[in-house]
């Protein structure tokens, strides 16, 4: 075997294997091996409810929730996001008061309150659960790549 | 029955009260009630103290038996009005399914468990007997429009009785903040203890789905 | 210059943030970047998921993807995206991404039960072209199988569909939107000669209800539903119907939520048609000017085997798409079984519901927007189902102008663009010719430069039969490209993956990451994703979009496009095309299939030197010809002067996009409508002119059940579907962490009433079992999904719980469409012993405990 092989299958065996030594739940990427294979489910993991901002990958990502939202209204009657995260709702709740572009309608004319066309607040900010992702995944932020001795221990780089 | 259904709910007075005054003679008439209601010639006073005793107690289980039953979330759900609406929202929630697997049926919350505010509530339901057979919510759509005033009436009641219901199972007193989420503990902290509001006021819509919200306190 | 002005006010935004956050650590303000480092360079592309097509600016800096965002500018979505879109960035990103080709191997050898060891381009190719070749010599061009995508590019689509029947001679093609819409693609050709929606999104803006038929909008085409429920909140007149077998996101922002037994919709749908002849509501001026009546057959079977006791069984499964000549009163008839009482018992919906749908339909004055995904087209009577849509809608005359518009919606980001308008399926050409039709192939081989009576004419074998004969032995050269069969076919491990395996097969899977079948291929060639390479996507609207290529893929991963190309230089017109051609054309012997095929004096016309000096283009680069410029060309002339135009190349690259026929410049937003489609006669007000006769075609069909209904063993519903968080298969969304922790794995969704008969607790592990297969999953009780009882529901993307090892292929017989929406479990609990509903534990009745 050349050097060159050599160096090719190293890469390779890293290229396939990274994400089964990350992870465990990689067969949710790649699935049973062999595919006939019966797969155990893993449990239902739970949700994170810290309520401890993360930080945004750029500033137009929708911030992510970060606590349960189980039960929450968010039909033609109610919608129970805004109950915390309306502008009149922010002091009692503590809770950040939606973006501004919120209350903009499709033309750009801004409301007077939160824009019918941002009304299903979960088509853009989702829950997390404690679930670990199968793969790394090696985006790195402006930050990162203008400064990257800025970012804290190693996130956005591998 | 079908006389009381052409006056309908809101119908004059008089003409009940008249039929319940025949009602009380004919039945004071019947031979077994006259019977019942002549002193007593042959037996001892022992004998109908005991008597009366046991037979309170006999009638006591069985109302009390008869009473539990209607109190149990079987017996609600035994009517569809209350089986493919409330009941189907409720299964979707913490109330039903939980992680110790303790579980709040129907009159858990929505029937006080003091003996004498929960005869109240019993002659109170005596309406939703009424409105059952009226067919008052009897369809999805009748349901639905008549969400908002039933909501209202248990809203009104539980922040009349300081959330009375909630607090059978969570009281105030009981609670550990450390092991509540940041979020809840600090409106616990600022909003429950301090007495500045009550559980419902909160929690709306914790076991059932919302109605129209527009115009209730702290919703848009 | 717009761009400039937002980086400035982004900067400033950015250093007032800055400068608000440091108030209490002034010493901290030197750290925020000033200037150039502040500068990021924005560029325009469609995004890389759905077939809505939202627009995303893409920000770069170093070579990488630093930010995305909505595109203000894009019509579609005017700045917003979904969950998804906005993490566009991350997901080339993922630390398995495939760089090198991967071949099966043992002892340095290719070897079918080898294990993947990465190999060389050439070795890769070398590997195929010798397979390829012998499987061509011994056994002709109908063992050679490609399985393509509505995710290709349409330069993409565009070569590979040259490289198949130009090169190979063979109609072997087929998308994976197949699997998605072929349904509505093959009755927009039955119903109007043309396909693809009269309508666009403006009528989003002009409806005053709308009817979504099987489509969790909400979830699966969130930035269209944010235009529905904009709409609907904003005019207190719009009413939204939702009609679907459970209940979801979209059903919670409806006025009126629906639910029908599985397959009933058809009932529905012909009740609508019955009230509107029978309450006089039918538009006899536009019904008599611009429809015709056909019945279609019936009994037709359910696309499975042709031994299956089904297909013995039906009456017409082999003529299933023929339909007769009939008229107003013979379809009234057909019709009037269809009574509200009947409808009612069927489906299983309360008559109010009913009425209200059909008295909406029925009303003149109010402007109805149907809308249909995957519930109406995956389903055994998917074309049916359509046909029945477009019927309510003719015959009320309620099409093509603002606001009234029947409009199918697609799944994948170029199901329009590349699987139909190029024509990647085994039976379509460029711009709705048929491979079956004379003076189409004619057309297409004088376009591109090719022998007379070279295109082959029989049809290939669509997406399921493709699993069929690979298992059969008789499709043994098989190339996947952009999708994930092994994990998105139904009945995959009986049907599927056997063939895979198939010794006598070579199986070569093109993608970014590892996915379910790059692991059962042999041979995987990594490839460059989405703004990694120049490319076209046409959404569902007809809208035409273009982008360029932004940064370079990693390591040796190369494009669809280049991959094509590159693999035809391997293979002469002597040895795959047949003597008696060459001996009509000899000027084409001895040259490569890409000299004829891409170096045709037409694909190559345009030199490197037209390239945008800002952008990097690999493969123009690579050929040494800018290849997208004058495919494009190529591909346009189908197109011109007969309702399929397209606007000039270089004009792509400039506006968001143009919705065909684009006719002097002039896009077009509602088809067939005088004043609104040049190629409408004057004084006609109305011309279906994709038909010869320039009318639409109603066509009569009856309900007929499902292939497989749940019995006393198998006694619930499956129904399979996505979610929000996932598209699709999942391969870019799992390895983006903030979707992965967002919906981390599948789940079964059950009522609670059936949970608790079935003692299943949420949470508890179950086997999914169904006569095909089994797999293991949890329960949910709760959530997004609320089933009715006897129905349960799991999504398709998580690669550990592949429930389409449950599934069933059964297919629509007319659009071979497979029904994804429609067979029979069981769920039992996992390790724990099956105890019968009836024996149900007293803690069980502890549904209403006593207090």
């Amino acid at each position: 075997m050349s050097p060159t092989r050599i160096v090719l299958a190293a890469t390779a065996a890293f290229v396939l294997g990274a994400g089964a030594l990350l992870a465990q739940d990689a067969p949710r990427l790649r699935g049973p091996q062999p595919f006939p294979a019966e797969q155990p489910a893993p449990p239902v993991p739970r949700d994170v409810t810290n309520d401890v901002r993360v930080r945004r990958n750029y500033p137009d990502q929708p911030p992510l929730i970060p606590h349960a939202i189980e039960g929450y209204a968010l039909d033609l009657n109610a919608n129970k996001c805004m109950t915390c995260h309306a502008r009149q709702f922010t002091e009692q709740s503590q809770a950040p008061m939606i973006s501004v572009t919120h209350y903009q309608d499709r033309d750009g004319t801004t409301l007077g309150g939160l824009a019918p066309r941002r009304y299903a607040c979960l088509a853009c900010h989702v829950p997390q659960t404690e679930a670990r992702p199968a793969v790394e995944n090696r985006f790195r932020d402006m930050d990162a790549l203008a400064e990257p001795e800025r970012q804290p221990g190693g996130r956005g780089r591998h | 029955m079908s006389a009381t259904q052409d006056t309908g709910p809101r119908a004059e007075p008089a003409r009940p009260r008249g039929r319940v005054a025949r009602l009380l003679g004919w039945i004071g008439r019947l031979p077994v009630v006259r019977t019942a209601l002549r002193p007593a010639r042959h037996l001892s006073l022992a004998f109908l103290t005991l008597g009366g005793f046991l037979g309170g107690v006999v009638f006591w289980g069985g109302f009390n038996t008869a009473l539990e039953y209607t109190n149990t979330t079987e017996f609600c759900v035994g009517c569809h009005e209350m089986q493919a609406n409330v009941f189907q929202e409720l299964q979707g929630t913490i109330h039903h399914v939980n992680r110790s697997g303790v579980r709040a049926g129907c009159p858990a919350c929505h029937v006080p468990h003091d003996w004498t505010d929960k005869i109240a509530r019993k002659m109170q339901a005596s309406k939703e007997v009424w409105g059952h057979i009226f067919g008052t919510i009897s369809t999805r759509e009748l349901f639905l429009e008549h969400r908002r005033t039933m909501a209202e009436r248990e809203w009104a009641r539980m922040e009349a009785n300081d959330s009375l219901e909630c607090r059978n199972c969570h009281t105030t007193e009981a609670m550990d903040l450390t092991k509540q989420n940041p979020r809840a503990a600090s409106a616990h902290e600022r909003f429950l203890f301090t007495g500045e509001r009550t559980c419902i006021q909160c929690h709306r819509g914790i076991a059932h789905r919302l109605p129209d919200m527009r115009g209730v306190s702290g919703w848009q | 210059m717009d761009l400039a002005r937002r980086d400035l006010i982004k900067a400033q935004a950015a250093a007032a943030a800055a400068a608000a956050a440091n108030i209490a650590l002034p010493a901290l303000a030197q750290n925020v970047p000033t200037g150039d480092a502040l500068r990021l360079k924005w560029d325009k592309a469609p995004c890389r998921f759905c077939g809505t097509g939202c627009g995303v600016m893409v920000a770069t800096r170093e070579g990488r993807v630093v930010a995305t965002h909505g595109d203000m500018r894009a019509e579609v979505n005017r700045g917003l995206n979904c969950v998804k879109g906005y993490f566009l960035s991350k997901i080339m990103y993922g630390s398995d991404r495939l760089t090198q080709p991967l071949m099966r191997m043992r002892n340095g050898q290719f070897a079918k039960d080898g294990e993947l060891q990465p190999v060389s381009w050439d070795r890769a190719f070398d590997t195929m072209a010798a397979h390829w070749k012998r499987v061509l010599r011994e056994k002709g061009p109908d063992a050679i199988g490609m399985f393509g995508s509505g995710q290709w590019t349409m330069f993409e689509g565009y070569a590979a569909t040259k490289l198949m029947r130009g090169g190979f001679r063979s109609n072997n093609l087929d998308p994976n939107a197949r699997h998605c819409m072929a349904s509505a693609a093959v009755t927009f050709i039955r119903t109007f000669g043309s396909d693809e929606p009269m309508g666009c999104y403006d009528d989003f803006e002009h409806a005053d209800a709308f009817v979504l038929w099987g489509s969790n909008m909400a979830e699966m085409h969130p930035i269209l539903w944010t235009r529905v429920t904009d709409r609907r909140l904003s005019a207190t007149h719009v009413r939204i119907h939702t009609l679907s077998t459970y209940e979801h996101r979209t059903t919670d922002l409806s006025d009126a939520s629906i639910i029908f037994r599985p397959g009933t919709d058809l009932v529905i749908l012909n009740y609508i048609a019955n009230h509107i002849i029978q309450s006089g509501a039918v538009n006899r001026t536009f019904v008599d000017r611009h429809t015709t009546f056909r019945l279609a057959n019936t009994d037709i079977g359910y696309g499975l085997r042709p031994e299956h006791t089904l297909e013995q069984r039906a009456q017409h499964a082999n003529d299933a798409a023929v339909s007769q000549p009939a008229d107003f009163d013979a379809y009234a008839r057909l019709m009037s079984e269809y009574t509200l009482d009947r409808a009612h018992q069927v489906s299983g919906v309360p008559k109010p519901q009913l009425e209200a749908l059909a008295r909406l339909y029925a009303d003149p004055k109010t402007k109805v927007m149907s809308l249909w995904t995957m519930g109406m087209n995956q389903h055994v009577r998917g074309v049916w189902a359509n046909h029945m849509i477009y019927n309510i809608h003719l015959l009320t005359g309620k099409i093509s102008e603002p606001g009234n518009s029947p409009f199918s919606l697609t799944g994948q980001p170029s199901a329009c663009g590349t699987a139909r308008e190029v024509g990647c399926f085994a039976h379509r050409l460029p711009a709705d010719m048929q491979v079956t039709n004379a003076e189409h192939r004619k057309t297409a081989e004088e376009i591109w430069k090719l022998p007379s009576g070279l295109l082959p004419s029989k049809v290939g074998y669509h997406a399921v039969l493709q699993d069929r004969m690979l298992k059969d032995g008789k499709l043994n050269a098989y190339w996947i490209m952009c999708n994930n069969n092994l994990q998105t076919a139904a009945n995959t491990n009986n049907e599927t993956y056997p063939g895979y395996r198939n010794p006598e097969n070579l199986v070569v899977c093109s993608d970014a990451y590892p996915t379910v079948t790059t692991m059962a291929a042999d041979i995987v060639l990594p490839v460059a994703m989405w703004v990694e390479k120049e490319g076209a996507y046409g959404n569902a609207e007809r809208r035409t979009q273009f982008w360029r290529q932004l940064v370079d893929a990693p390591g040796e991963a190369r494009s669809d496009l280049w991959q094509l190309m590159e693999f035809s230089k391997r293979f002469t017109t002597d040895e795959v095309w047949p003597a008696e051609i060459l001996d009509k054309a000899p000027e084409y012997r001895g040259r490569t299939l890409f000299d004829v095929l891409y170096r045709n004096g037409q694909v190559d016309a345009h030199p490197v030197s037209e390239l945008h000096p800002g952008y990097n283009n690999h493969e123009a680069r690579h050929f040494g010809f800018y290849v997208h410029k004058g495919m494009w060309a190529e591909f346009k002339r189908f197109g011109d002067h007969h309702g399929h135009d397209y606007a000039e190349f270089d004009t792509y690259h400039e506006v968001r996009g143009l919705r065909w026929p684009v006719v002097n410049g002039k896009e077009t937003l509602w088809r067939y409508r005088e004043g609104l489609d040049p190629y409408v006669e004057a004084g006609s007000g109305v011309q279906f002119y994709g038909n010869p006769n320039k009318r639409a075609n109603i066509v009569g069909a009856p309900y007929e059940p499902p292939a497989e209904a749940p019995d006393a063993e198998y006694d619930m519903w499956l129904v399979t579907g996505r979610v929000l968080e996932h598209w699709h298969s999942g391969s870019m969304t799992l390895r983006v962490p903030e979707l992965y922790r967002a919906f981390p794995g599948a789940i079964l969704y059950m009522h609670p009433e059936d949970a608790q008969a079935k003692g299943l607790r949420r949470g508890q592990e179950v086997r999914i079992i169904s006569r095909r297969g089994e797999i293991r999953s949890r329960v949910e009780v709760r959530g997004r999904n609320r089933v009715p009882r006897g129905l349960v529901y799991v999504p398709f993307f998580d690669a550990s719980q592949l429930i389409n090892k449950v599934t069933l292929d059964a297919t629509d017989p007319i659009s071979k469409q497979t029904d994804f929406k429609k067979c029979a479990v069981k769920v039992v609990a996992v390790g724990v012993p099956v105890t019968p509903a009836s024996a149900g534990a007293p803690a069980d009745r502890r549904a209403g405990p006593r207090q």
